[in-house]
């Protein structure tokens, strides 16, 4: 028997999760046809019902360290059936987005993300940096003559060491977030939790195994506002893993085999980078796409929403405007501020990991790594929460 | 005096087909007083004007329509000049029965000689007609009474309005706002209970008497004597109907001693909240602190009996309401709701919305326990079953928990709301809540009394806009029933049935059982313990006819000598045991249009069954039960309403009675030696007109197991 806890309700997290674009959650009577309709959902952890009236009694707490939020892949069949038109889904995206905040290391990076306003800073950081670089090397002032070769403008070396040191800063972060969310859950756990059991949630990821319940096991007659969506994010997650193989071979091929820059467009590395650059674009056109046209039946988006998207899709574009003007030709004044806001879009994808909609990556595998583990064992009401 | 009948064979809608009509023509025309036999192919069309010739030119007296049911076309069918007797041969044969088959057959022709029979032992019934008097009275002057005097004031009745205390307005004058009732149901609406007042006062034709009881109230519809006890004396007055309005009253606070209701102050009931609320200040009892956090109970929570178990809507949409006040009254405060059942029926649904917009006013359904006060003064108690899971503990400044709405009808202390000068008690039969009962699905305002409308919260619980559209709905009964009284017509459920019950008196033994099982007190008893009829509190049940052990109570139209002659009519086939015979009595509220209905769906049962209709089971008297045996028949079945707590019955008692009288009729079957099984009472709603086919075939594979009734032949 749990024991009994003394209800102190937050309505600062409440109208912070409202204001996330899930104002309609007050209409939520708890009928629990989200639940019965969600393809993952079970009776001994019944989500979205549940995280609805947590947020509606204001339970941070529980909402906070419970691992369905991400154990939801936003199939949106409950938007779709809810009776009151609450639309859980929404409210499980804003959980989402609040716990990436809530759980960022260090704090202020979390807020920083979520709001428009800092955009300007968060831009600024990478400028400055490769903007110190160039000027240190005279670049800003005249740019170097003859074919374009980025390494001219921006020697591979400061690049990588600049990305190594920032990208260090971020894992950290993203490491510590992590953590701090595994130890929330923790506490909230009855029983026992089983070993950890890495390889096969990896291979789950791998596979988009749960993704594709989501997508293919949906109840009932209603389509799902986002359906077919699994596929997509396949399309995504590999084209995205291709580009992180590309940069790594590139990395090696440098500094192991001197293999100096630009590497010929036949070669088969470039090959894989350009596919997998190909891969993303058309998978995040597609999820704008659908996030724009399902606007009606699944919710508006919000700002963090657009801004991993388009972040994203920027960083990939860039990349290939760079590539693209530099074959062409078209001289350094156009190919070199392409290539350096080209940097500042990838500094901002990789960097800010743990604390913008990227971070889905650390807090999803750890909520999967802690599902496999411990088999959704009941959340209880916190021992006490403060006010 | 002898009849000159009419025999009409129609041959539509597959009755031709099915089976022989010529057939039917000839047994018509042997049949003594059978002046004309005709048929037609659809005598609902052109056809019906050769009925009324025969009528009109011939003098034919009493006609025989072997044609649909009597439920359909009877305004075709209706003549004001003779008797019309219906033979249902279409749903009842043709519907439901193999086409051109001998048993087939041998069923229309039963049902014939049924009707036949019928036609001869009816005669035209003598209307009594000396109630004439077409004054209301009302009791009460709160939301429901005001709306009923208003709405039987405007239809141009003279109305007498009584109330007890010494202002208008019931509960409407101590509540501080109501729930919206008009769109977009977003906001609490003021109470207007003076406009009411104003609209019944203004109509010359209402008198309104307050600080006013009724002290005696004797008579029937049409006529009632009423004495009204004022402070200024006595007053007599005469008044043809009687709309009870007399609401409700707050419950006993010990039987939520539970939740600390008596115990600390800081425990109220949404009563108190309303008066706070009216003060404008919703201050905690115990020591007029500021209230932070307040939570309400919906008292229909919980497993454990303090709990009324009613409320209805109104307990909840109360809840709803009062969280608004707090909300409202008590800056940065907090509401927890606690509900068993949230009821927002219809537009209400919106205001709950609404209300669920507030962030600060949190639900859960879920039941509380514990109560009790902590060291800083708050109330505490824990919170279980909830949707937020596990078990949780809230302190609250405030802990409201719904009135309970407890019906004047309830003899608790005792009402003394009527007086009534009946044999069968003072005041109105109550159901196991208290509430004025009648058959609530097809009659809500009837009470068992006669003449006597309920509205409002007699009724069931509701709120002020229910009660005025309640009292507009009894009052508008009202009206009708001192205009079918006025025309010697029973009320309902029977409407414009002129006959009533008539004693063979030489006879009586003094039993009094007609009179102790009346459901409605029609029957009041003289110094011999003779029956004497208030002819308009009748309803036409029969009951009494059924209940007489020497059988002198019958109608003109309806008699035991008649159902006894139409029993003896059925042939029954001797020595055969594929051809059994199974008598049913159905009732013809219920039982009867479902076995139309099985008809109409085509479902097929069995032929054997020879089915006569009665006005209500209860009105089955013994008697014919054990005619029907010793005349041959395998079985009986007695289809009828269902009985009992949740009775459907439209007559209150009647299938409750008949399931006594069984005994009776188990103990003639075994002073026949005969196995009990062959007579069966079944329970039928109108919508089971699915399961006939099953509970026929049933009754008959069991009567086939028992074996053919010895008495054929006899």
């Amino acid at each position: 028997m749990p024991e009994t806890s003394v209800i102190k309700p937050d309505f600062e997290f409440k109208s912070q999760i409202l204001g996330r674009g899930a104002h309609d959650l007050t209409s939520c009577y708890q009928c629990g046809t989200c639940s019965i309709v969600c393809p993952i959902s079970n009776p001994e952890n019944p989500f979205p019902r549940k995280e609805m009236v947590w947020v509606q009694w204001g339970l941070t707490d529980l909402a906070m360290s419970n691992s369905s939020i991400w154990a939801c892949h936003d199939c949106a069949i409950c938007t779709a059936y809810c009776p009151r038109e609450a639309q859980p889904a929404l409210v499980m995206a804003a959980l989402r987005e609040y716990s990436i905040e809530h759980y960022a290391v260090p704090r202020v990076m979390g807020r920083m993300l979520g709001e428009a306003k800092f955009l300007p800073i968060l831009f600024a950081i990478p400028a400055l940096i490769f903007g110190a670089v160039l000027a240190g090397i005279g670049n800003l002032t005249a740019l170097p003559d003859g074919p374009v070769v980025f390494s001219k403008f921006m020697p591979i070396v400061f690049v990588e060491v600049i990305f190594m040191a920032a990208i260090g800063l971020s894992m950290t972060g993203a490491v510590a977030g992590g953590m701090r969310y595994w130890r929330a859950m923790n506490l909230r756990m009855v029983g026992n939790r089983g070993p950890v059991r890495l390889l096969p949630t990896l291979w789950t990821i791998l596979r988009h195994r749960k993704f594709r319940r989501c997508a293919d096991d949906l109840p009932g007659t209603r389509e799902s506002p986002r359906t077919p969506f699994a596929r997509t994010h396949l399309l995504a997650f590999y084209g995205f893993l291709g580009l992180v193989v590309t940069t790594t071979s590139v990395g090696i091929g440098i500094y192991a085999f001197g293999y100096l820059t630009p590497w010929p467009i036949w070669h088969p590395v470039k090959i894989l980078g350009n596919l997998s650059g190909v891969a993303v674009i058309i998978a995040l056109l597609i999820f704008g796409y659908r996030r724009i046209t399902a606007k009606t039946k699944a919710g508006e988006s919000t700002y963090s929403d657009w801004l991993f998207l388009d972040i994203l899709l920027l960083t990939t574009l860039t990349g290939f405007l760079a590539q693209g003007l530099r074959l062409v030709g078209v001289g350094g004044a156009i190919a070199y501020p392409t290539y350096f806001v080209h940097l500042m879009f990838v500094f901002f994808l990789l960097v800010y990991i743990p604390y913008s909609k990227f971070a889905h990556i650390v807090y999803r595998t750890v909520a999967m790594l802690y599902d496999a583990a411990t088999e959704n064992r009941e959340s209880v009401p916190p021992p006490a929460q403060a006010a | 005096m002898s009849k000159k009948l009419g025999v009409y064979v129609c041959e539509g809608c597959g009755i031709g087909t099915c089976m022989d009509t010529q057939k039917l023509v000839e047994i018509a025309s042997s049949e003594n007083e059978v002046s004309v036999v005709r048929t037609s192919p659809a005598f609902c069309l052109e056809d019906s004007k050769v009925i009324q010739e025969d009528i009109e030119r011939d003098g034919v007296d009493g006609v025989v329509i072997a044609a649909c049911s009597p439920r359909v076309n009877t305004d075709v069918f209706r003549s004001d000049s003779a008797s019309v007797e219906r033979v249902n041969i279409r749903e009842q044969v043709a519907w439901c029965q193999p086409p051109n088959h001998e048993e087939t057959q041998s069923l229309a022709d039963d049902y014939l000689r049924v009707g036949i029979v019928r036609a001869q032992k009816t005669s035209p019934p003598s209307p009594y007609t000396d109630s004439h008097e077409r004054r209301i009275l009302v009791i009460g002057g709160g939301s429901a009474g005001l709306a009923a005097a208003a709405s039987a004031g405007r239809a141009g009745f003279e109305v007498l309005l009584v109330e007890e205390r010494e202002q208008l307005g019931g509960y409407a004058a101590r509540l501080h706002l109501c729930y919206p009732q008009r769109p977009p149901y977003h906001e609490l609406a003021s109470i207007d209970i003076e406009t009411s007042i104003q609209e019944a006062a203004s109509l010359p034709n209402v008198r309104m008497l307050v600080g006013a009881e009724i002290v005696e109230l004797s008579g029937q519809p049409g006529h009632y004597d009423v004495t009204i006890r004022t402070g200024a004396g006595d007053e007599q007055a005469t008044v043809g109907a009687i709309v009870v309005a007399t609401g409700w009253v707050p419950g006993d606070p010990a039987r939520h001693e539970v939740y600390g209701l008596g115990v600390y102050p800081d425990v109220v009931t949404t009563m108190e909240v309303e008066e706070m609320a009216q003060q404008r200040a919703i201050r905690r009892p115990s020591d007029g602190g500021p209230v932070k956090r307040v939570a309400f109970v919906v008292c229909d929570t919980g497993a454990d009996d303090t709990h009324l178990p009613y409320g209805g809507s109104v307990w909840s949409l109360v809840a709803l309401k009062q969280a608004l006040y707090v909300r409202d009254l008590c800056p940065d405060s907090i509401v927890y709701l606690f509900y068993g059942d949230m009821q927002t029926p219809g537009q209400h649904e919106y205001f709950y919305k609404r209300v669920q917009d507030d962030p600060q006013i949190l639900f859960t359904c879920g039941e509380i326990r514990n109560v009790r006060k902590d060291d800083e003064g708050l109330i505490v108690f824990e919170a279980d079953q909830t949707v937020v899971g596990g078990q949780m503990e809230i302190a609250v400044d405030l802990l409201v928990l719904s009135a309970d709405m407890i019906p004047t009808t309830f003899d608790f202390p005792s009402p003394q709301l009527l007086n009534l000068q009946y044999q069968k008690g003072k005041e109105l039969p109550t159901n196991k809540f208290g509430f004025a009962d009648s058959n609530f699905i097809c009659f809500p305002y009837e009470t068992e009394r006669t003449g006597i409308y309920a509205a409002g919260a007699v009724r069931q619980s509701m709120d002020l806009a229910a009660s005025a559209q309640d009292g507009t709905g009894a009052a508008l009964k009202a009206i009708q029933c001192i205009e079918r009284s006025s025309e010697g017509e029973a009320v309902h459920p029977r409407v414009h049935d002129l006959s009533y019950p008539e004693f063979f008196m030489q006879k009586c033994t003094s039993c009094g059982r007609c009179s102790q099982e009346c459901p409605f007190s029609a029957l009041e008893v003289d110094d011999n313990n003779h029956p004497v009829l208030e002819p308009n509190r009748c309803r036409r049940c029969g009951i009494c006819m059924g209940a007489c052990p020497v059988q002198i109570i019958s109608f003109n139209d309806y008699s035991v000598d008649m159902l006894s002659s139409m029993i003896n009519a059925v042939e029954i086939p001797e020595d055969d045991e594929d051809k059994p015979r199974i008598l049913i009595f159905a009732c013809e509220n219920d039982a009867y249009p479902a076995l139309d209905m099985a008809g109409i769906a085509r479902s097929q049962y069995p032929a054997c069954v020879r089915v006569i209709p009665v006005r209500c089971l209860g009105s089955v008297n013994s008697v014919l039960v054990a005619d029907a045996v010793s005349r041959g028949f395998d079985g009986v079945a007695l289809l009828g309403c269902k009985a009992g707590e949740d009775y459907q019955c439209h007559f209150i008692h009647g299938s409750e009675l008949l399931d006594a009288r069984m005994d009776n009729v188990r103990e003639t079957l075994g002073r026949l030696a005969l196995e009990s099984e062959r007579v069966k009472f079944m329970e039928i709603e109108i919508t089971d007109s699915h399961r006939i086919p099953g509970l026929l075939e049933e009754f008959v594979d069991t009567i086939k197991q028992v074996g053919p009734n010895p008495f054929k032949g006899f």
